[in-house]
């Protein structure tokens, strides 16, 4: 192989890439407004009302008139709830639940007792995910001036009512924890399946494979500039997604060996199905219409936008027949969760997906003509 | 002398017929009497090898399954001319050159380029020749001077690019994006592509087609320029002004095999009508039946005018004798001569742009 036709063939590629808006866009900058808008959604910013839910112990008028005065405000919308016993942090696991107000039996009491003694308070508990931060202070000084209101009219100012702040565990990592990490999978497999479909037909078709059959330029040179060019693309891609991640959304990210054999497998992977593909389609519009075929479904199913616990069983086990699915897991585990066997374990599969449809794409592509 | 085998395109028989190479012999099939023509080409064994040919095709076949796309063809192409490879479309000209360039794999047969058989030498061989494909389009988004860099880049021997845009007339142009080119100067910029290795032999696969004529001239003229640079040219196409305007040497090929070979002179004596005198717009009614009782070909058209077959120059003059002698009024006089058109309805009783 000769490096100067190598990196020939990458700045080429370099520079038609970054001429090209539209490819551009939908790969650099597409992710990131999927990862701002998927992030507002699913982070709590940009709602307009926050679900709070509320136990009630106490059920007094005092309880009572506390939560509709919360309930009025145009923020908060109360959703009260019964149980049965005192395991509140239990209760809160179970239900994935992000934040809740509990009022204590004998708040009544305490607010008419705080009243009348100088030291008596009387305590209620918001308990919040400290992953959801962003809402969750929100709705903390929602409360706060609900509180601050209700102690001026009873005592003209007087700190009567208490909350105690109580962090939770229910979501140690947040959507974007694991929505990031997908993002990247699902881009690098845009590109990635795109990107070989567009060498393999429009090349093919604009004559470019035939000229350079006539030329010195050798298969594995080509592929390996491609190649080559294809993962610069996809550290720049995934490097932005992180950047995003961590300045917008203040997600601890970890740069690791596993999550770069990931990236790397992925390529291969994806490229692989790419010219695997392009083997069995005639033109550029039914390359296209073939790489959405197989995109979309990996897109929805394999864990990159939801997680596969919210999806049928069936479909739980048609994502793991999906390669994207590992890409995703794998990402998570070595980037987000640090959870070392799973990244090796899903690497290690990535990487024979990898093996297994570039060796196939490699066999099945065809330069020469019949 | 040599033989060979051939095979009759009525019942089938296979037999052999005798010629010197050049030689277009008549021979009769001995099983159902259809008569024609065998072609004995300049070029029919391996042995016949010299350095003056830039290329050598040996009984070269392509086939499709039951289609033969391109039938047992021989030629050769002398070093530093212009050789068009007419046909109509499906005609296995691109067949043809792409078994040559090695994109297509031969069915049998053997090509030398440069002395050196491609089967065993194209690596070699690839240094040496240039080629632009058929319906040829470089990557989009990058200059004129980009694309020649980049595809000099492939070759270890490289021709100077300033050099070729200039002698291409891109100097304008050479830092416009491809995809912002017209069709002629993309065709141009492929003619230019071809030369970046500064090659012995250049390929041109129908440069021209889907160009509109001001475009067709222009790429026209970049060939003929590459032929006084002393390239080869191995040109293919459908259009018969492009082969008369440009080639040294025109082989025509049909449904896969060649039915005619030689200069243009050669081919217009061997199956033209020579020259016709066109009489137009003429008012004497007996004007025909005069030139004819002085033994002329003369016939009556369609819009009134007389077409006389002239087969010597000379005999022009007796014509407008003839025409003064008898006091035969008319507007004008042209002399048109034959044109391959003429040629290939000759040889296969179509009209190549019809074929096409």
């Amino acid at each position: 192989m000769r490096p100067k036709v190598i990196w020939a063939s990458f700045v080429a590629d370099f520079k038609s890439f970054f001429r090209s808006k539209a490819t551009l866009f939908w790969t650099l900058l597409f992710p990131v407004m999927l990862i701002l808008m998927f992030g507002a959604i699913f982070s709590g910013i940009g709602e307009t009302e926050y679900e709070l839910v509320v136990i009630d112990f106490d059920n007094s008028d005092m309880s009572q008139t506390f939560i509709n005065i919360l309930d009025d405000t145009p923020i908060i919308k109360t959703e009260v709830k019964e149980i049965d016993d005192n395991h509140i942090l239990q209760y809160i696991k179970d239900n994935n639940i992000k934040r809740l107000i509990l009022i204590p039996q004998g708040f009544e009491q305490s607010v008419a007792m705080a009243t009348i003694d100088e030291d008596a308070v009387a305590n209620i508990s918001f308990y919040f995910d400290q992953s959801e931060q962003q809402s969750n202070s929100i709705i903390r000084s929602v409360i706060s001036s609900v509180v601050t209101n209700i102690n001026m009219n009873i005592s003209g100012g007087k700190d009567i009512i208490k909350i105690n702040d109580v962090e939770t565990i229910t979501g140690e990592f947040g959507f974007i924890d694991f929505f990031l990490p997908g993002m990247i999978g699902f881009t690098i497999m845009q590109t990635c399946i795109y990107g070989s479909l567009e060498r393999n037909t429009k090349f093919k078709k604009d004559g470019i494979l035939r000229k350079l059959l006539t030329t010195p330029i050798t298969r594995s040179e080509w592929f390996f500039s491609k190649m080559f060019f294809q993962l610069i693309l996809s550290f720049l891609s995934a490097a932005l997604i992180i950047v995003i991640g961590i300045v917008v959304y203040g997600i601890n990210i970890n740069v690791n060996i596993w999550m770069i054999l990931i990236i790397i497998g992925t390529n291969f992977l994806f490229t692989g199905m790419g010219m695997v593909i392009s083997r069995f389609v005639k033109d550029e519009d039914s390359a296209g219409m073939a790489g959405g075929v197989v995109t979309f479904p990996m897109m929805f199913l394999a864990g990159t936008f939801f997680a596969l616990e919210q999806m049928p069983e069936f479909l739980q086990i048609v994502a793991r027949f999906l390669p994207l699915f590992y890409v995703n897991e794998g990402l998570r585990a070595s980037m987000i969760y640090l959870k070392t066997d799973d990244a090796i374990f899903y690497t290690a599969i990535v990487l024979i997906f990898a093996v297994f449809f570039f060796a196939s794409g490699l066999v099945l592509t065809k330069w020469k003509e019949d | 002398m040599i033989t060979k085998k051939v095979q009759c395109p009525k019942c089938g028989q296979i037999f052999t017929a005798s010629g010197k190479p050049g030689n277009i012999v008549r021979t009769t099939c001995p099983s159902c009497s259809l008569t024609g023509q065998v072609i004995f080409e300049k070029v029919i064994s391996s042995e016949i090898s010299g350095k003056d040919f830039a290329i050598e095709v040996i009984n070269l076949r392509k086939e499709y399954g039951s289609l033969v796309a391109v039938n047992n063809i021989s030629f050769s192409v002398r070093k530093g001319e212009v050789f068009a490879f007419l046909g109509p479309n499906g005609a296995g000209k691109t067949t043809t050159v792409e078994m040559m360039e090695s994109i297509r794999q031969p069915t049998a047969g053997a090509i030398k380029i440069l002395g050196k058989d491609i089967s065993t030498s194209f690596s070699e061989v690839k240094e040496k020749i240039g080629v632009l494909p058929q319906e040829f389009h470089s990557f989009e988004r990058l200059t004129v001077r980009e694309t020649l860099e980049f595809f000099s880049n492939l070759f270890k021997k490289r021709a100077n690019i300033d050099e070729i845009i200039k002698a291409m007339d891109l100097k304008d142009k050479e830092n416009t994006l491809y995809m912002n080119l017209s069709g002629g100067l993309k065709q141009r910029v492929g003619v230019a592509i071809s030369l970046v290795n500064d090659p012995e032999i250049v390929f041109l696969d129908e440069p021209t087609t889907g160009l509109d004529p001001k475009a067709r001239r222009e790429v026209w003229e970049v060939i003929s320029s590459l032929r006084n640079k002393g390239k080869t040219v191995f040109l293919t196409t459908h259009y018969m002004e492009e082969a008369e305007y440009l080639a040294d040497c025109i082989i025509i090929i049909h449904k896969g095999n060649i039915i005619a070979q030689g200069s243009l002179n050669e081919l217009i004596n061997e199956y033209g009508q020579g020259h016709i005198l066109h009489i137009k717009n003429c008012k004497t009614p007996d004007a025909v039946d005069v030139l004819r009782d002085n033994g002329f070909n003369a016939n009556k058209e369609h819009n009134g005018d007389i077409a006389i077959k002239i087969n010597y120059k000379e005999r022009v003059l007796e014509v407008l004798s003839i025409l003064s002698h008898e006091a035969v009024d008319y507007d004008s006089i042209d002399i048109r001569r034959s044109n391959l058109e003429e040629v290939f309805l000759q040889l296969t009783g179509a009209h190549l742009s019809e074929e096409g």
